[in-house]
């Protein structure tokens, strides 16, 4: 059933866009992360230009995350306050982004930018994942890798040393402001410029970096996502104007039923094999991008940008 | 000399024979879009009028019909081989290029006309293609074709048009779904034994209609309007997802 898309200029399949919603559903059902990180390149791959697929793909993100958001807090499983400095910062970060993605738009550099960054944040932290997906699975008993809290750690002491030290009483952390909105803002602005919520680097920052315990996170990075992601929505829509409210829509629908779908398939898989799961899929996609900046290309020249003038 | 000439043409053109007159109408003046467009055919119906003064043809017509659309801006990137890795090395604007082109006709071009006539009336793909500033590399103009016929914006199609009188024809137009929006002006041209003859022409828009309109009217108008309310269905279906799903 073809689904001609306002914003985006082309018809597709209703169907091939509730599928790539689920999917993306049922990946942040089953890991407790957004799937954004698959949800643009997807859309990217089906056709949808660039600019599009990042400005349309933050609410599908929010909608899978909206469920799980509102679960933990019933559960009393987030810290608000943790996650209002992280949202402050993700607001100013997301201001920044469309700043940046509206001046590489503009300079017709977008289309790079984007692969560059999904090679390497993907590969970077895939890489990590699996590495400690494996060696939690090989001996369990180790303890994560993480910054080592003792007075002697060089990041430690700096994080220690910086003002507005606050106690975050949920996630039982004493931390400085600093840290935090410095993390919310890189998040907000990788999230507004790829496409992507970013839990899949807030959550191992925030375990490892801040030790926020493991029952707490999650629900927090939920509502960071949720809120963020609304904002990064609203500065597309306003600023570059590339959101297609048709796309995201039938995108949300298929994300919501994706996710509980995702949330009742995980009660089949243990903790470790999430994470090794989950780091195969983030790497998987690096790979992709990867192996289109290092072979030969098929077709040397490519059609980057059209616009009606008249 | 140059105006005698032309001037014994015009008085030959006035008291010779009359040639023929092209009447030329379109199955639809608009192509709406809406929440299901997925492309849509178009046919131009033309009537050859002769009267009595108007030389005889031994051989039939050919007919010829270009379809233009909307001009715009076109980038072309093109990838070059930067250490292990395969960037883009360089990048060409085309400006005010067609976005949409087609060449409709009812056998091939080149047993229609020689190339002489064929420059002069621009009947041929690669002289639409717009003008472009001077050090233009010719990769980019082959890709630029290559690249924009794959996509479905430059169509050639030389069973497109048939004769369904001696001198009524019909030439089908098949638009895809990505041709963009904005006015399309369609060219019949009459040939006989290779000699342009007649050149008509009619327009047509393409044009969102409806839900659509409304939609693209309101990301560009109202953007702060258009971002909230994408916002509230967002949150909407969330929660309805929340609360219909609901576990604990």
């Amino acid at each position: 059933m073809p689904l001609y898309l306002p914003i985006a200029e082309i018809s597709l399949n209703l169907f091939t866009l509730l599928f790539l919603g689920g999917a993306v559903g049922v990946v942040s059902g089953l890991f407790g992360v957004g799937g954004g990180f698959l949800l643009t390149p997807l859309l990217m791959f089906v056709g949808i230009p660039a600019p599009v697929a990042v400005a349309s793909a933050s609410l599908p993100i929010a909608a899978s995350a909206i469920t799980g958001a509102l679960s933990h807090a019933r559960r009393n499983a987030v810290d608000f306050e943790l996650a209002a400095v992280l949202i402050a910062g993700g607001f100013g970060g997301a201001g920044a982004g469309i700043v940046f993605f509206e001046w590489m738009r503009k300079l017709g550099h977008l289309d790079l930018i984007i692969a560059l960054s999904y090679v390497t944040l993907l590969g970077s932290v895939g890489v990590g994942m699996l590495i400690e997906s494996l060696r939690a699975w090989l001996s369990p008993n180790l303890a994560p890798i993480g910054v080592n809290p003792s007075p002697q750690n060089p990041l430690a002491r700096l994080i220690r040393a910086l003002p507005w030290q606050h106690p975050f009483k949920r996630a039982h952390v004493t931390i400085s402001l600093l840290p935090i909105f410095v993390l919310g803002f890189a998040i907000g602005f990788i999230g507004l410029v790829l496409g992507i919520g970013g839990a899949f680097m807030l959550i191992p920052a925030l375990i490892y970096l801040v030790r926020v315990p493991l029952g707490v996170v999650v629900g927090t990075v939920q509502v960071q996502i949720v809120l963020t992601m609304f904002a990064t929505t609203l500065l597309q829509a306003v600023f570059s104007q590339q959101l297609d409210i048709l796309l995201a829509f039938v995108l949300v629908v298929g994300s919501v039923i994706g996710a509980q779908l995702g949330a009742r398939a995980a009660r089949f898989f243990s903790g470790i094999g999430f994470r090794f799961g989950l780091a195969l899929l983030i790497l998987g996609v690096g790979l992709r991008f990867g192996i289109d900046l290092v072979t030969h290309p098929a077709d040397r020249y490519s059609v980057t940008h059209i616009e009606v003038t008249r | 000399m140059r105006a005698w000439l032309c001037l014994l043409w015009g008085v030959l053109m006035l008291t010779a024979a009359h040639a023929e007159e092209v009447v030329l109408t379109l199955s639809t003046r608009e192509v709406a879009i809406t929440t299901n467009y997925d492309g849509a055919t178009l046919t131009a119906f033309g009537l050859i009028e002769r009267d009595a003064a108007t030389i005889a043809r031994s051989g039939g017509y050919d007919i010829v019909v270009q379809v233009e659309g909307p001009r715009g801006t076109i980038v072309l990137h093109r990838k070059g081989a930067f250490g292990p890795l395969w960037l883009t090395q360089k990048r060409q604007i085309f400006e005010d290029t067609p976005l949409f082109l087609a060449l409709l006709s009812s056998r091939p071009l080149s047993l229609i006309s020689d190339e002489d006539v064929r420059a002069r009336l621009g009947l041929g793909l690669h002289y639409r293609m717009g003008k472009q500033p001077a050090p233009l590399d010719p990769g980019f103009v082959s890709a630029l074709q290559r690249l924009r016929r794959e996509q479905g914006a430059l169509l050639e199609d030389d069973k497109a048009v048939s004769m369904i009188r001696p001198n009524v024809f019909a030439a089908r137009l098949a638009l895809p779904a990505n041709a963009p929006p904005g006015f399309y002006i369609l060219r019949a041209s009459v040939l006989s034994e290779g000699v342009p003859l007649k050149t008509a022409e009619a327009g047509f828009i393409v044009r969102k209609i409806g839900f659509d309109a409304y939609l693209t009217t309101n990301a560009r108008q109202n953007p702060w309007r258009y971002g909230l309310m994408a916002l509230l269905l967002t949150a909407l279906v969330g929660g309805l997802g929340h609360f219909l799903f609901r576990r604990d």
